[in-house]
This record gives structure tokens, C-alpha cells and sequence, in this order.
């Protein structure tokens, strides 16, 4: 699987490559800016992508504005974005932009690296990986609709909107795949949402939900 | 001037000399109170204000000095009687011919009402004719010149009360120079703050795990190795650096907020509206440059201000503005909730009115129970 990388902290970067190296993962090129990105997107059209969000010049938000351009450029294109610190603005401009794999994580993150080869994993199959701290602000601002739900089905709630699958929850939560799923019907029956299917639009459904409750 | 509007002005004209010839004998009368430096200058104050008020002039903040307030005791005293007692007559008058037009009959022979000064009113011709008469003569008198003899009295008042450049400099001068120190102290209690953190939190943490990882190097080499032991020190260290990245974070985020570095004021605001409770209404017109250290404390007062609105409030929507004028940043939050944001409960808004001091701005919070709650920021940015 590729991956193009898009990191200009040279102790970063190298850190990335070791960590997806071992993963099995083959690097087919790390860029230091937005356009030497865009541009290693364009020649190697990656599996998957790992964007910083701060990038030279100005180290503002370049790097978030240099994933949706790929995902214009590219439909479909798997991004993951990763930040010393979460916005959820940030999320809400990600999830918005065209279908396709999406991640936004917390670099602390990196360093399970398990949990993280797993995210990068999700978001190249076309997945979501939310960083749990975007999820619990918007489960604190969305208020009411979640206050009928009992707390392992809040926990349930927010491990499948970080975009975890119903094995992986089970996992987490040492309870049986049947719990889970029955748990998630309650959910989806008290926040009033249909329950179509499983993966990367159930996720959306949610997160779009949780969004809508809170503004 | 459409003349409804100059009738409501010579009746604010009226009533401002009548207080002014009232307030003449009443200094008469309480001359030895008003001799008391602090009552002198409140009474001063009051005027002062009084005039400011009918000349339509900003009002000019109280605390004069006090050889002015006693200085404008004489002067109250002639001006309020020199221009005040004309205006009680012709009013008098005014009321007199109201009174004798229609009633003239029912006082007895000797006590009959005069006209036009001395003319005794003894039949109804006279009635109708000089009544009439006096009241369009000294109404047309009152129309014309109330106006701009009263606008003269608050003039001789505003003069006499005023501060002198020279007095606006100093105090200019002190307030700067204190707001000046409070700056430095915010800055330096600031400095503490964050070296406190860093070095209490991620320093020491940094610290330890430099020491697990010391032991664990050790400890894999020896012979024979405990695996268990070996792993619970890298555990540890692991756990150890994920606590000291999510405080740095924090501390980071307490200095300055990085979305504001990210998207400046206005996407910062955009995105702490869009993360709160209720809706909110952003409205934030053309800001031009702001220094940074005022998009700081406009985003911490309004995260603060968004978070007790949705904690304490019970509103169900908020709005926030901001406006520039030449200097000047101002910010105001309003919403609909109970109201009676109290400072005293939490720490919140009184750190932000330290921030805001701190840039010799202003706050002001105005939140009656039962609502609404209007917080208004002013900070200079020139």
C-alpha cells in the first residue's frame, strides 16, 4: 500500500516512515509543502495520504487547505490529517469534502502505534478515523438527543463515530459482536436514524447527526 | 429644524434654566454643606453632567478637581439667577394670563389679575384680547431665546468645569501609567503561569521518562533479562509521553489559541460560535489590523462568554459583534437567557477582565436577572 506523506518536521516525517515502514507500508514520497505535495499526489496517486495540518510557508492551516484540493483533484482520495492540536471546524470542512477515506487525528495518536496503522488502514479502504476528542466535543455540544441514551450506548456511540468497525467496538469494549449490534439499533432508534448500512455512511449519518444536534 | 422638534427644545430649554435658577438658591441655602470639598465636587458633577447632557457633548467622566467645583459655586449662584430668573418670569407670566384669560371673573375687584405687567383684567374684552396676546408674546419670547440662553448657561458650566488640556494630559498620564503596570504585572503573573506549567507538568514528566527509558536500556542488556520488567518501564514511559503531549497542548492553547494563528479572528470566532451550545450569531464588520495580543483576549473573552452562556444561561440563542472604529475594538455579547451572570462565582470572566485591563480596554457586563445578558468589550488597537 502507498502513501504519500506531507510533514515538513524532518523528526516527524522520518518517525512516520519508520513506524509505516514496519507496518508494511511503502512510502512513495514525503513532501515538505503544500505544492510538492499536490504535486507527488499528482505522479504517484497514493493508496493513501498523511497530511500535517501546518506547513511553510506561513504554518497556518496550509495543510488542511492542501487535502481538500487533492480530494477535489482527486475524488475519492484517502486523506488522513494530522495535528498537534483538533478543531472541529476542521472535521466538519474534511467530512464535507467528496466521498472517500477521511482521518483526522491528534499526532499523540502516532505513538499507539497500533490504533494508528489501523486508522491510516480504515481511512485508505475508504473509512473514517476521528480523533476521539473531535467526537466527545461534538457528543458534549449535541446535548439533549444524547442524554436518552444510557452510557455504554454513549461509549458505543462515540468509538463508532471515531469510525471503528462493530468487531473493533466489540474489541474495546470486551463485549460480543451481538451486543453491539444491539446497542447500535437503540442508538440509531432513539436518535431517530435509519439504520441503512454499516461502514464509512453509517459514520457520516452519526457524525452529521451530532453536528446538526449542536448548532 | 422642523418645529415640533425646536417646541421639545425650548421646553428642555425651560426646564433646564428653571433647575438652574433652583439650584442658584439652593447653593445659597446650603453654601456651608457644599463648602465640603467632596459634596462640592459631586454637586459640581452633577451639573456638569447636566450640561453635557443638553449640549448634546460626551459625557465627560465625574471627578473633577475641587478648587473647580468651588469655584463654580459663585458662578452658579449669578448664572442661575441672571438667566434663570428671566426665564421664571416669562414662564410665570405665561401661566398668569393661562389662568386670568378664562377665570378672570372669579377673583374679587381688588385682587383682580394683571396683564401685560400692570393692566388689570376687568371685562371680557380685555380677557380675550390681552389674554391671548401675552401668552403668543411671551410663548414666541420662550421659543426663540430659552434655547440659546440655556445652551449659554451650560457653556459658562462646561467652562468652568472642564478640564483643561493641561488636567486631561495628567490624567491621561495617570491612568496610562497604571494600566501601564497592571500590563506588566498580567505579563509577568502570564510568564509564571507558563513557566510553572511547563516546568511542574512536561519538564518533570520529560524527566521521568528519561529515567524509565535510562533503566529500561539497562535492564535489557542484563543477563538474564526480565522481559516483564523491561516492558512495564517502556509502558510507563510510553503513557508518560502521551500525558506530556496532551498538557503541552493545553499550555500551548492558554498562550495563544492556535486556530487564532491558523485562521485569525475571524475564522477563530467562526469556529468557537459554530463549537458552542446555542446558536450564535456572528456578525463581525471591517476589522482592518488588529495586534495580536487583542485577538487573544477578544477570543478568550468570547470562548468564555459562549461557554457560561451555555452552561449558566439557559438561552437559546447568542449573538456576538464586533466593530472597529478608528482606535477602538469593540466586541459585544448578548443573549437571550435568565441573565445574572455573576463575577463573583467563577474565575472565568474575572481573568478575562484581567486580560482586558491589561490592554487598557474596558468590560462591562450587564446582566439583570431574568435577562438578557450584554457583555461589551472596548480595547484600543491604534
Amino acid at each position: 500500500m502507498r502513501v504519500v506523506i506531507a510533514e515538513d518536521n524532518v523528526l516527524l516525517s522520518t518517525g512516520l516512515e519508520l513506524l509505516l515502514g514496519r507496518a508494511g507500508f511503502q512510502i512513495a514520497a514525503v513532501a515538505v509543502d503544500a505544492p510538492a505535495f499536490l504535486a507527488a499526489v499528482r505522479e504517484h496517486r497514493p493508496d493513501v495520504t498523511i497530511v500535517d495540518v501546518r506547513l511553510p510557508p506561513s504554518f497556518r492551516d496550509e495543510g488542511i487547505r492542501a487535502a481538500l484540493q487533492a480530494r477535489k483533484e482527486h475524488p475519492g482520495l484517502p486523506v488522513l490529517v494530522l495535528s498537534q492540536y483538533v478543531e472541529q471546524q476542521y472535521a466538519a470542512e474534511l467530512l464535507s469534502s467528496s466521498a472517500g477515506g477521511v482521518g483526522y487525528l491528534l499526532k499523540d495518536r502516532v505513538s499507539r502505534v497500533d490504533e494508528f496503522v489501523d486508522a491510516v488502514r480504515r481511512v485508505a479502504a475508504g473509512g473514517t478515523a476521528m480523533d476521539p476528542e473531535v467526537i466527545a466535543g461534538l457528543v458534549q455540544r449535541a446535548g439533549d438527543p444524547i442524554a436518552a441514551l444510557t452510557p455504554r450506548e454513549r461509549e458505543v456511540l462515540a468509538l463508532m463515530a471515531q469510525g471503528h468497525d462493530n468487531n473493533a467496538i466489540a474489541g474495546q469494549l470486551v463485549i460480543t459482536d451481538n451486543a453491539v449490534h444491539k446497542h447500535i439499533g437503540n442508538i440509531f432508534a432513539k436518535l431517530g436514524l435509519a439504520v441503512t448500512d454499516s461502514g464509512h455512511r453509517r459514520v457520516l449519518a452519526v457524525l452529521a447527526h451530532l453536528n446538526a444536534a449542536g448548532t | 429644524m422642523a418645529s415640533g422638534q425646536r417646541w421639545r427644545q425650548a421646553r428642555r430649554s425651560c426646564t433646564y434654566l428653571l433647575g438652574s435658577l433652583l439650584s442658584g438658591v439652593v447653593t445659597i441655602l446650603a453654601l456651608p454643606l457644599l463648602l465640603v470639598p467632596n459634596l462640592a465636587r459631586r454637586w459640581a458633577d452633577r451639573h456638569r453632567a447636566r450640561a453635557a447632557r443638553l449640549l448634546g457633548a460626551p459625557a465627560v467622566p465625574a471627578g473633577g478637581s475641587t478648587s473647580r467645583s468651588l469655584l463654580w459655586l459663585p458662578v452658579n449662584v449669578v448664572a442661575g439667577v441672571v438667566l434663570g430668573l428671566p426665564a421664571l418670569l416669562c414662564a410665570g407670566n405665561i401661566v398668569v394670563a393661562l389662568i386670568a384669560t378664562p377665570l378672570w371673573w372669579a377673583f374679587r375687584l381688588e385682587d383682580r389679575p394683571r396683564l401685560f405687567v400692570d393692566v388689570p383684567v376687568t371685562g371680557w374684552p380685555t380677557a380675550l384680547t390681552l389674554g391671548p396676546l401675552q401668552i403668543l408674546l411671551l410663548g414666541l419670547l420662550a421659543y426663540l431665546c430659552f434655547p440659546p440662553v440655556a445652551r449659554a448657561h451650560a457653556r459658562i458650566c462646561l467652562l468652568v468645569l472642564s478640564h483643561t488640556a493641561n488636567e486631561q494630559l495628567a490624567e491621561r498620564v495617570a491612568v496610562l501609567t497604571r494600566s501601564r503596570a497592571d500590563v506588566l504585572d498580567a505579563h509577568g503573573a502570564e510568564l509564571r503561569r507558563i513557566e510553572r506549567d511547563l516546568h511542574d507538568g512536561t519538564q518533570a514528566r520529560l524527566v521521568a521518562i528519561a529515567m524509565r527509558l535510562a533503566v529500561a536500556r539497562q535492564a535489557f542488556t542484563d543477563n538474564p533479562r526480565d522481559d516483564e520488567f523491561v516492558a512495564g518501564l517502556l509502558q510507563d514511559a510510553h503513557t508518560g509521553t502521551e500525558e506530556a503531549m496532551a498538557e503541552l497542548r493545553e499550555v500551548i492553547r492558554t498562550v495563544y489559541p492556535p486556530i487564532l494563528a491558523d485562521r485569525g479572528l475571524t475564522g477563530a470566532l467562526t469556529a468557537v460560535t459554530t463549537r458552542c451550545g446555542v446558536p450564535v450569531r456572528l456578525d463581525i464588520g471591517e476589522l482592518e489590523r488588529v495586534p495580536a495580543a487583542v485577538e487573544a483576549v477578544v477570543y478568550f473573552a468570547v470562548a468564555e462568554a459562549l461557554t457560561n452562556v451555555t452552561k449558566h444561561s439557559q438561552a437559546t440563542e447568542a449573538s456576538v459583534r464586533l466593530s472597529r472604529t478608528a482606535d477602538r475594538l469593540s466586541v459585544v455579547i448578548t443573549d437571550n437567557g435568565t441573565g445574572g451572570a455573576d463575577e463573583g462565582r467563577g474565575t472565568g470572566i474575572t481573568g478575562i477582565r484581567g486580560r482586558v485591563l491589561a490592554l487598557d480596554g474596558t468590560i462591562d457586563i450587564n446582566s439583570p436577572a431574568g435577562g438578557p445578558t450584554v457583555i461589551t468589550l472596548e480595547l484600543p488597537c491604534g
